[in-house]
């Protein structure tokens, strides 16, 4: 606290800076954890109760009770599109529009990937601000170290003693920037790395999920 | 596309958590260094009079060689040993008549006699021997401490104004370990002679620079180490005005000895 209070006002600007980074970047690591175990959960659970079900219209209507996972939203997506592809074809005189027009089941793709990537970005919110922590804070906590040090040599030249207990002082208060910088980048890069996996881990799951949408409405366009 | 849940409310709820775990670290932190102990001081260095500390015989741990000088020049004490009185007599072996008897009577009788005036002769001997001992030890131990340039880690007690003596030693001492703390240049091999006077109780009355070395920042450190060291200076020996001659270099302080 001493060491805080008796550093110079460019030390204490670049303290408060990297407690800020510190602040928001915990705050950003805790959302994202509860966010992505809830996804990963949830997940696991609709794709328990997409595999039981029968029919789209019955997960249609229950898909509101996994509302955290992307699965849902693409589902959504997919089962929109395809509704709007066959209510657009019914109206026609030619019933088996779908069937024969590979051209509806693009449609649902391109709304697939569309969902997919907004998840994604959803997903992906925030954790940049995690990489721009873990890597910029050591250099800024080095930056006010570099100028606590200027300063204390300033001092030392002014008072014209070269003691310990001169020379300590100055250097513990620059010290203490790099400190606080290292504390607010290592479990930032560390959670931003966890965050990637745990990300890249969903985006594979929702490819999956896409690829067996698209399956099972082509086979029962097939089957028509 | 299906609208999803709102994610501010969770970064906000995460950004109240965040900054209550900070506050608490903190807290920690503070309380942490309550606990621990202050700053490192540096500690007081105390000068212990050697000379004249308590000693059961004023030769016992003397630190120079002057000391073993006065061991070897004390006269040796006497022998123990009877000198009979006429070294040049032989030895006369015992006759077994009664003659004989009656004559080793007589010599048993002389030689009682002979030795208590013999012990007597001691006693005296020892006693010259003892007095002068301990004149010359008493004179040694004088000469010693009037001598110039023995005892550094003692007290003076020599005359001050003479070079290397123990006084001027003992400030030159004081001015050392304070310009170790003080010392500071921004030129090469900078060098500063200083002239201290010191009053009968231990100021600084004046000082005077008898060389500059140019380097302002050397000047000052020179200049705080003699303030600093002045802080705790004992009175000069023979309440004499004590006027010394220092150098002071980068390297260290020494004496300018005429």
């Amino acid at each position: 606290m001493a060491l805080f209070l008796s550093a110079g006002i460019v030390v204490k600007l670049v303290l408060g800076l990297l407690i800020f980074f510190s602040v928001v970047s915990w705050a950003i690591i805790l959302f994202k954890l509860f966010q992505i175990h809830r996804a990963n959960s949830e997940s696991e659970r609709f794709m328990d109760f997409f595999w039981k079900s029968k029919r789209f219209d019955a997960i249609a209507s229950q898909v509101d009770r996994f509302a955290n996972t992307p699965l849902t939203v693409l589902f959504n997506e997919g089962y929109g599109e395809l509704k709007r592809v066959v209510e657009g074809g019914s109206g026609r005189s030619d019933s088996s529009v779908l069937s024969t027009d590979l051209g509806g089941i693009e449609n649902v793709s391109r709304a697939l990937r569309r969902a997919t990537n907004s998840e994604i970005t959803r997903l992906e919110k925030y954790t940049t601000f995690l990489a721009t922590t873990g890597s910029t804070s050591p250099f800024i906590g080095l930056f006010g170290t570099v100028w606590g040090i200027m300063t204390a040599f300033e001092g030392i030249g002014k008072t014209g003693s070269a003691s310990l207990a001169v020379v300590a002082p100055g250097i513990a208060e620059a010290l203490i920037a790099t400190a606080i910088g290292l504390v607010a980048a290592i479990p930032a890069v560390m959670a931003y790395n966890h965050f990637q996996h745990k990300i890249r881990v969903l985006i594979k799951g929702m490819d999956s999920f896409s690829t067996e949408f698209l399956n099972i409405v082509q086979r029962n366009i097939a089957g028509k | 596309m299906t609208a999803r849940p709102d994610t501010g409310t969770g970064l906000g709820v995460s950004f109240i958590f965040s900054t209550v775990i900070h506050l608490a670290v903190f807290l920690l932190v503070i309380w942490w260094g309550r606990l621990a102990p202050e700053n490192m001081r540096l500690q007081e260095t105390y000068y212990v009079d050697v000379v004249n500390l308590p000693a059961a015989d004023p030769r016992a741990g003397s630190p120079t060689q002057k000391g073993d000088d006065l061991e070897q020049a004390a006269p040796t004490p006497p022998p123990s040993v009877p000198v009979p009185e006429n070294p040049m007599s032989l030895p006369v072996p015992p006759k077994p008549d009664a003659r004989a008897k009656t004559t080793r009577t007589s010599k048993e009788n002389e030689a009682t006699s002979d030795s208590t005036s013999f012990a007597e002769r001691m006693a005296k001997l020892e006693r010259k021997a003892e007095a002068r001992h301990a004149e010359e030890a008493l004179a040694g131990l004088q000469k010693k401490v009037k001598s110039s340039g023995s005892g550094r880690s003692g007290m003076p007690t020599g005359s001050g104004t003479q070079g290397g003596s123990d006084y001027t030693a003992y400030i030159q001492s004081r001015l050392k370990d304070a310009f170790r703390e003080t010392i500071s240049y921004s030129s090469k091999n900078p060098e500063v002679m200083v002239r201290i006077f010191i009053d009968t109780d231990g100021r600084i009355v004046r000082r005077k620079t008898e060389r500059s070395s140019g380097d302002p920042t050397f000047e000052i450190a020179v200049q705080r180490a003699i303030d600093l060291a002045s802080e705790k200076f004992p009175p000069p020996p023979n309440h004499k005005v004590f006027e010394g001659v220092f150098i002071f270099r980068p390297q260290g302080i020494s004496q300018n000895k005429p």
